[in-house]
């Protein structure tokens, strides 16, 4: 019945595989290829690129940093962006302009952002090691040692996506029943209570939501390390995107590259997946 | 439990404008302990507003609530000792039902052991005892109405007990068994239930005493029969009894009020004001045949209602509804109807005259 309903769907699916299937599919093979500055070209070599990879412990490195570097930058997101929209949700002084104010740093450029904040940070020339001397907390290493540059990083993170939280869990706050609150009222709960009987149950699943939106995003990044630290000092901050993008396109070693990107891949996949089943088993339980 | 005396209120949303436009007008009103009331009118007519001054979400601006005589006004709704259940079923949705019972008194700091005990007797009592252990989410949205008005039913120090229109998102079967389990809470547990609906039926069955509002103003406080027999005004006559109440336009003629073009009068009573006249008598007054004044038309609709029949009679421009046995008479056809004097009432300007 209807088989022309297969011609209808055919330009789709062709769109679909050239997109999306072909890449994926072409990357897997260049991962068993010996693809490099010197042998450019899919040549056959076997696991090999996969067996480098396991020995490589400067990948392994990188990829628990990222996951270091992801998680504590999207829980601290979660909090902060939850505090803010907690603070302009309810009828307070000027709150459209605190609403607006809040997006600001999302509505930037990445990377004009992270070269505005390398200035910010720079050692001498920066306006920030000034202010920190002058209220008695003391200028930083910020860009020149491994912890503190770890930290900018991370700041420069939580500044720029803590927007998209407020953002998400804003409109969540906003779409809230107030029938459950007069409730809560009622029964005699105090605001710490209803919090965390009406307000946080009421956005556990916009919350699982937007971690896992963030965690995606937050898994990808990339122009602020190279544009901030460039990964150093060292290592201190080279991400699993960064030091792959170093491989394939500084290092032109197409094959390898392709194979740190489909491990990556896969792990990315497990974890996220994984990650999202326990947020909904812990966040939302039965509530959907 | 308490006797709630509701003294001068009136509420206005802006009370400080020239012409303050008051949602609820002023009224003065006592609600004794124990019993059952019903406010009753169309939406907007001000009855949640009257509820949500009682249960405190609300400040009146003009008059003072009482309980049992102690001013509660300025009282926080926590503090007042009300439960209210809602229109939409409120329920912790991160809790199970157990949790849900206890959440009133965990907040009042309550000794675990106790709370146990009080949340397993409500549960028992409401049915609920075999979902205990559930997740409040999981359950059908009469058993989640159960749960937020045993809420109220676990504190031992609730006043009473405000539902604002609880039964409207049940399904209709599983609604008169709620209105059941409501009635005999109010009988055991002698707490003052206040019911706020604007299905008359659901009014008349669970009310001893309906109040019925409009337009921010109390129209008529009495029990279901009264309201039945000598509605008020229009308003109450329309609102209350299904089909409505006929009302015929009259005019004095000496000591009779007459309804041109029937044959239809009434004495007319020895002080009148100036104002339209109307005679309004109930469809369910109306006979086939026995004593009365009689009316003679053409049968122009019929509803059909199982046993009983509405039945629309025209006649000069007049249209008449009543409720008779089922194929009293045929579409079309002539027939004579009956109405006992003593069902007749006279009103003006839209009110009773008596």
């Amino acid at each position: 019945m209807y088989r022309q309903k297969y011609l209808f769907l055919l330009p789709g699916l062709i769109a679909l595989t050239a997109i999306i299937l072909f890449p994926l599919i072409f990357t897997i093979r260049v991962s068993f290829s010996g693809w490099d500055v010197y042998n450019p070209g899919l040549s056959w070599a076997g696991v090999k690129n996969y067996v480098r990879l396991f020995e490589d412990t400067r990948y392994w490195s990188a990829l628990s940093r990222l996951s270091l570097l992801a998680i504590s930058t999207v829980l601290i997101q979660y909090v902060l962006g939850f505090a803010l929209a907690l603070m302009v949700w309810k009828d307070v002084h000027a709150r459209r302009f605190f609403r607006v104010l809040f997006l600001v740093p999302m509505m930037t450029t990445p990377v004009i952002m992270s070269v505005i904040w390398r200035t910010i940070f720079h050692e001498s020339l920066g306006p920030l090691n000034p202010l920190l001397d002058a209220i008695v907390l003391g200028g930083q290493p910020w860009l020149s040692s491994p912890g503190w540059a770890f930290a900018a990083v991370m700041i420069v993170e939580i500044w720029q996506w803590t927007p998209f939280m407020f953002l998400l869990l804003l409109a969540g706050l906003l779409s809230l029943p107030s029938e459950p609150y007069l409730a809560a009222k009622i029964d005699g709960a105090g605001p710490v209570r209803t919090f965390f009987s009406v307000t946080f149950p009421g956005l556990a699943a916009i919350s699982v939501g937007a971690l896992l939106i963030r965690l995606i995003e937050a898994s990808k990044i990339l122009d602020t390390v190279y544009v901030l630290t460039s990964g150093g000092p060292g290592e201190a901050t080279e991400t699993a995107s960064y030091y792959i993008y170093i491989r394939g396109l500084r290092d032109f070693q197409i094959g390898y590259s392709a194979a740190l990107s489909i491990t990556y891949l896969v792990i990315m996949i497990v974890a996220l997946t994984i990650i999202a089943k326990l947020m909904v088993r812990f966040l939302v339980k039965g509530q959907s | 439990m308490a006797e709630i005396h509701l003294q001068q209120l009136a509420h206005s949303y802006a009370p400080d404008a020239a012409d303050p436009a008051y949602a609820l007008k002023p009224i003065d009103m006592v609600w004794q302990d124990g019993q059952t009331y019903a406010l009753l009118g169309p939406s907007g007519c001000g009855k949640s507003t009257m509820l949500n001054i009682i249960s405190g979400l609300l400040k009146p601006s003009h008059g003072r609530v009482l309980f049992d005589g102690r001013d509660v006004t300025a009282l926080d709704t926590g503090r007042r000792n009300i439960a209210q259940v809602f229109q939409v079923p409120v329920i912790y949705t991160s809790m199970t039902v157990a949790e849900n019972l206890a959440f009133p008194l965990l907040c009042r700091k309550m000794p675990q052991a106790q709370i146990k005990k009080r949340v397993e007797d409500i549960a028992e009592r409401l049915g609920l005892a075999a979902q205990l252990r559930r997740r409040a989410n999981a359950l059908t949205a009469d058993q989640k109405q159960l749960v937020s008005l045993g809420r109220g039913l676990v504190r031992e120090d609730v006043s009473a007990i405000l539902l604002d229109e609880p039964l409207t998102v049940i399904d209709p079967q599983m609604k008169f068994e709620l209105r059941r389990i409501l009635k005999q809470i109010n009988e055991e547990f002698k707490l003052t239930m206040v019911l706020v609906t604007h299905d008359q039926d659901e009014a008349m069955t669970f009310a001893r005493t309906i109040v019925v509002m409009n337009h921010g103003e109390v129209v008529q406080s009495g029990g279901p029969n009264e309201l039945f027999e000598a509605p008020a005004t229009r308003h109450v006559g329309y609102f209350i009894g299904a089909p409505a109440m006929n009302f015929l336009p009259a005019t004095r003629e000496g000591n009779e009020i007459r309804v041109p073009g029937l044959d239809l009068s009434c004495r007319a009573p020895r002080e009148l004001a100036k104002g339209p006249l109307e005679i309004g008598f109930r469809p369910e007054k109306v006979e086939l045949t026995g004593p009365g004044q009689s009316i003679r038309g053409v049968v122009s609709r019929i509803w059909f209602e199982g046993l009983e029949e509405i039945v629309e009679v025209t006649r000069g421009g007049q249209t008449i509804r009543a409720r008779l046995p089922a194929g009293s008479c045929r579409h079309g056809s002539e027939i004579c109807l009956t109405i006992p004097e003593a069902g007749l009432r006279l009103y003006q300007n839209g009110r009773i005259v008596t």
